[in-house]
């Protein structure tokens, strides 16, 4: 649990990719979701009549904020619990939309690394895509690792 | 009986840059999260505040409109919420912009628990012209 960044000094480099999360979209998942915060009514993430009325689509679509939440578990995972859920941050532009049946395979790689008074700022760009290999979202994000997971400077 | 919807129409140019919304108070239930985990296929997710869309919720209680995409989002993870404790979100218009000709209204909210601990901070952008996205995609 947590993640290889809780147990252990890492050595993170620019252009090192982060292990890809791949989700398989269905529309019960997408009820859950929606169901979570008790947003039972319908609407264009459940109803396919909603969503043909409001976005002119034939089915379904996922919210947005699912692709985020997938987004946040892959950081959460590379960076570990206790870095990323107290630092991390995703910033993701939708840009096709998800729906029930897609697998959409969320990958990031390392940009840059910002010193920072306890540490490095570690940038991710971020990018999601569904089976037919077409780009659902892209963004970037980040955390802050303090140094004591950071191998020493000689 | 069908209700009346007493919101106001949204005025995209009348709306303020910086309006502030009612604070909103919810309690996140242990309930709330497993469905959140299920849902996300997830069961360490610790942010099931994202499903809640609280940024927009009270925009939601005041406004009425044809409805809204999302077109990018942020999140900020400060600290993962306790089932059980009160949530209070504070939410605002922190942007609105036109692009392409279409309108965006951008909202941010924090959240913070009843002991005081900072939760998250989310800004949403939202199209405003929902049926753009069948215009683009309704046919695949």
């Amino acid at each position: 649990m947590g993640g290889p960044m809780s147990n252990a000094v890492r050595n993170i480099q620019i252009g090192d990719e982060v292990s890809p999360v791949v989700k398989e979209m269905t529309q019960e998942a997408i009820n859950l979701f929606e169901g979570s915060a008790g947003q039972t009514g319908p609407s264009q993430f459940t109803d396919d009549h909603a969503a043909r009325e409001t976005l002119g689509t034939q089915g379904t679509v996922a919210s947005g904020r699912m692709s985020l939440t997938f987004a946040i578990e892959m950081l959460r995972k590379y960076f570990g619990n206790d870095v990323f859920n107290h630092t991390g941050v995703v910033d993701l532009r939708f840009l096709r939309p998800v729906r029930p049946g897609d697998t959409i395979t969320f990958s990031g790689k390392i940009t840059e690394m910002l010193r920072e008074p306890n540490g490095s700022k570690v940038m991710v760009d971020i990018q999601a895509q569904n089976q037919n290999g077409d780009t659902t979202g892209v963004g970037k994000g980040s955390a802050i690792v303090p140094m004591a997971f950071l191998p020493s400077e000689e | 009986m069908e209700q009346i919807d007493t919101r106001t129409p949204l005025d995209w140019d009348a709306l303020q840059v910086g309006e502030t919304f009612e604070r909103f108070e919810y309690v996140l239930t242990q309930e709330m999260i497993d469905t959140y985990r299920k849902g996300v296929m997830d069961p360490e997710a610790s942010f099931p505040t994202i499903a809640h869309k609280v940024d927009v919720r009270q925009y939601n209680v005041k406004y009425s409109d044809d409805g809204s995409v999302n077109a990018r989002c942020a999140f900020h993870c400060y600290n993962p919420p306790v089932a059980g404790k009160k949530l209070t979100v504070t939410a605002w218009i922190a942007d609105k912009y036109l692009r392409r000709g279409k309108n965006y209204i951008v909202t941010e909210a924090v959240s913070v628990d009843e002991d005081g601990r900072l939760i998250d901070r989310v800004i949403t952008h939202e199209l405003k012209q929902p049926s753009e996205v069948g215009k683009k995609w309704g046919g695949q």
